[in-house]
């Protein structure tokens, strides 16, 4: 399980990365929206996965209290925050996108050119 | 125990104030009118907070305060310590004149674009950020304060600023993203997000069973973060574009309040959080077994190449806030070598002056950048330019502009009574104390390309044959008289230095004692057995 989703986790950071770089912009956003939910999955990842028990779960292990069965509630809450503001953030990028789109009249992030 | 509650009040401020201009945007006067007040009063609770916890005789210095009575670790924290309430201090005395100032400089039509809601959702992201005790949090304000700077970049909606914002956006989705990582591999080492506790953990790592190791390299990403927010060399992209595309009053907020953000984050993370971790790893090029140690050399070549960079760039720049925006990559690396030499310092007295020097500078550079952005925006309304291709004779024609902007650029320069020569003084001393030869060198360099940017400015702009916007244009009292009082505060700063130094004292030694920060938020240890 760990392997498979260190695999899966390293496939989503490349291919966003190799998205980021790309000169058609909608690329470029689509790059940062699998970056994104690449750190949610990566956030859900830290709360452990190894069989349920409580040493598996950060916030149990160090601070001490047995108690059987359990997955970190902590990660779940953190990466419901983090989809929220990432979905927010990837709408707003897109139509950001189409309004450079009507500003410019082009989506070629080398023709866009950067500060002058 | 008003104190205590007093904590939440200047979120609470901005949150209010947003959502009622929000609310009554229909009805233009009420909204303006909320705005402003919501302003005053943000200052009025920020002085309130300052004296209850920091300043008064029987002051308790630090307060943490527990949402919805969950304690820490595990509930939600905001902590105002001498350090937070040093930022909210700098912070209001930037964002209240240019709230002011934004309704007297925006176009009516454009105020109704939901401009107040904006700018207090912004200061909201500011202040939570350095109230929260919570790594998580720091996140969430992170992102509250960049929502509401995309539109404000966007705001005028052309292609320059639509451009801005996309790069603007595309490089903090990516930060974020890295954040995250940070923040999801520290709870996984530490086992905590509450800042404290996690000093806690990682002073006493045997106890815990806590790894370091891991630590410093994910220190390294979140270092990489704020210094993105701060907008230090090689993370600077974003800075000219978006300075200048934003509507100038909320370019002085960006510029005084949200760049300061990722200054702090990364004082309280490595002075407060950090420091007290011991590495078991030996570090390539540092000395030390801490992750300062690593931050230090980092730091320091960043701010050198901020200085060089920010230098370069102003002289070259084609505008007045094109130079202003170059201008403060420039003195964020001035902040940055005073930091780099504070994590690198032998002892503490050196390290608290070193940091000391850091806060200062950041007062004086909130202070005069905002003002001098308020001086463009002035510029800008009374001529409809502030391109310098187009000026010329300013100073025959609005003497008290010019006055103020003359301010402005000495204080930049660094000539004394102006809070410019405090910050500047401090900062080489402490390079020169550290024995930060680099840092020195390049703070000599940064100071003669500061006086050739700030003359060349002058010379063009204000000397000179009068061109025909400057001749054509008429101005407002108003905002002349908002830059007056900030151009006051800058000589303010100067001349009465004793308190302002006491307050940075209070702040840096808040900053470096960790103990006495995990006390105020874990008064009985936190929940580790």
């Amino acid at each position: 399980m760990t392997v498979v989703l260190a695999a899966l986790l390293g496939s989503l950071f490349a291919f966003g990365t190799f998205l980021l770089l790309r000169r058609d912009l909608v690329a470029v956003i689509w790059g940062t929206a699998i970056v994104s939910q690449g750190a949610n999955l990566y956030l859900l990842t830290m709360g452990g996965f190894v069989e349920a028990s409580f040493d598996a779960v950060p916030v149990l292990a160090t601070h001490g209290g047995e108690a059987p069965q359990t997955t970190d509630p902590v990660v779940q809450a953190l990466v419901l925050t983090a989809i929220v503001i990432s979905f927010g953030m990837t709408a707003f990028a897109l139509v950001m996108t189409y309004r450079v789109y009507e500003e410019h009249n082009t989506l070629d992030v080398f023709e866009l050119g950067g500060d002058r | 125990m008003v104190a205590d509650h007093l904590v939440i009040a200047p979120l609470l401020v901005p949150l209010v104030t947003a959502t009622v201009a929000l609310l009554t945007r229909r009805w233009p006067a009420v909204r303006t009118g909320t705005a402003l007040f919501g302003g005053v009063v943000y200052a009025a609770t920020v002085a309130a907070v300052v004296w209850s916890v920091v300043l008064a005789p029987d002051a308790p210095g630090a307060v943490a305060y527990q949402l919805g009575g969950h304690a820490a670790p595990f509930g939600i924290t905001l902590v105002v310590d001498a350090l937070s309430a040093f930022m909210l201090v700098l912070t209001a005395a930037i964002a209240v004149p240019a709230l002011v100032f934004s309704q007297r400089y925006l176009r009516r039509e454009d105020q109704d674009v939901f401009y107040y809601p904006l700018y207090h959702f912004l200061l909201l992201g500011i202040t939570g950020s350095f109230l929260t005790g919570d790594l998580f949090n720091l996140f969430v304000w992170f992102e509250v304060m960049l929502m509401a700077s995309y539109v404000l970049i966007s705001f005028y909606g052309g292609p320059k600023h639509t451009r801005a914002t996309l790069w603007f956006l595309v490089l903090n989705i990516v930060g974020s993203a890295v954040m995250l990582v940070a923040i999801g591999g520290l709870y996984a080492t530490t086992g905590t997000l509450n800042m404290a506790d996690m000093a806690q953990q990682l002073a006493d790592p045997a106890a815990s069973g806590v790894p370091v190791a891991p630590v410093v390299g994910l220190s390294g990403l979140l270092f990489a973060v704020f210094a993105l927010k701060a907008g230090l060399v090689p993370f600077h992209f974003w800075v000219p574009s978006a300075y200048t595309a934003a509507p100038m009053p909320a370019t002085a907020l960006l510029a005084g309040g949200s760049k300061k953000v990722g200054v702090y984050a990364i004082v309280r993370l490595y002075f407060t959080v950090f420091s007290e971790a011991t590495v078991p790893v030996s570090l390539p090029g540092a000395s030390g077994d801490s992750p300062l140690a690593f931050l230090g050399p980092v730091l320091l070549v960043m701010a050198i190449a901020s200085i060089a960079v920010g230098g370069a760039g102003a002289i070259q720049a084609g505008s007045l806030e094109g130079v202003f925006a170059y201008s403060s990559i420039g003195q964020v690396g001035f902040i940055g070598v005073a930091v780099a030499v504070a994590a690198v310092a032998p002892d503490a007295a050196a390290r608290n002056l070193a940091l000391l020097a850091a806060l200062v500078f950041a007062l004086h550079h909130t202070l005069t950048k905002g003002m001098l952005f308020l001086v463009a925006g002035t510029v800008r309304s009374a001529t409809g330019t502030s391109r310098l291709a187009d000026l010329g004779g300013l100073a025959g024609r609005y003497p008290v502009v010019s006055g103020t902007f003359f301010v402005g650029a000495l204080s930049l320069v660094g000539i004394p009574p102006l809070s410019g020569f405090v910050g500047k003084f401090l900062v080489f001393d402490t390079a020169l104390r550290g024995e930060a030869l680099a840092g020195g060198v390049a703070l000599l360099v940064g100071s003669v390309l500061t006086i050739a940017y700030a003359t060349r400015a002058w010379t063009v702009a204000f000397w000179g044959d009068r061109s025909t916007a400057v001749h054509h244009g008429g101005r407002d009292s108003v905002q002349v008289a908002i830059l007056v009082v900030l151009a006051l505060a800058v000589v303010g700063v100067g001349v009465g230095f004793e308190g302002v130094y006491r307050f940075a004292d209070a702040a840096a030694t808040a900053a470096t004692d960790t103990d006495a920060y995990v006390e105020v938020v874990l008064p009985d240890g936190g929940g580790s057995s």
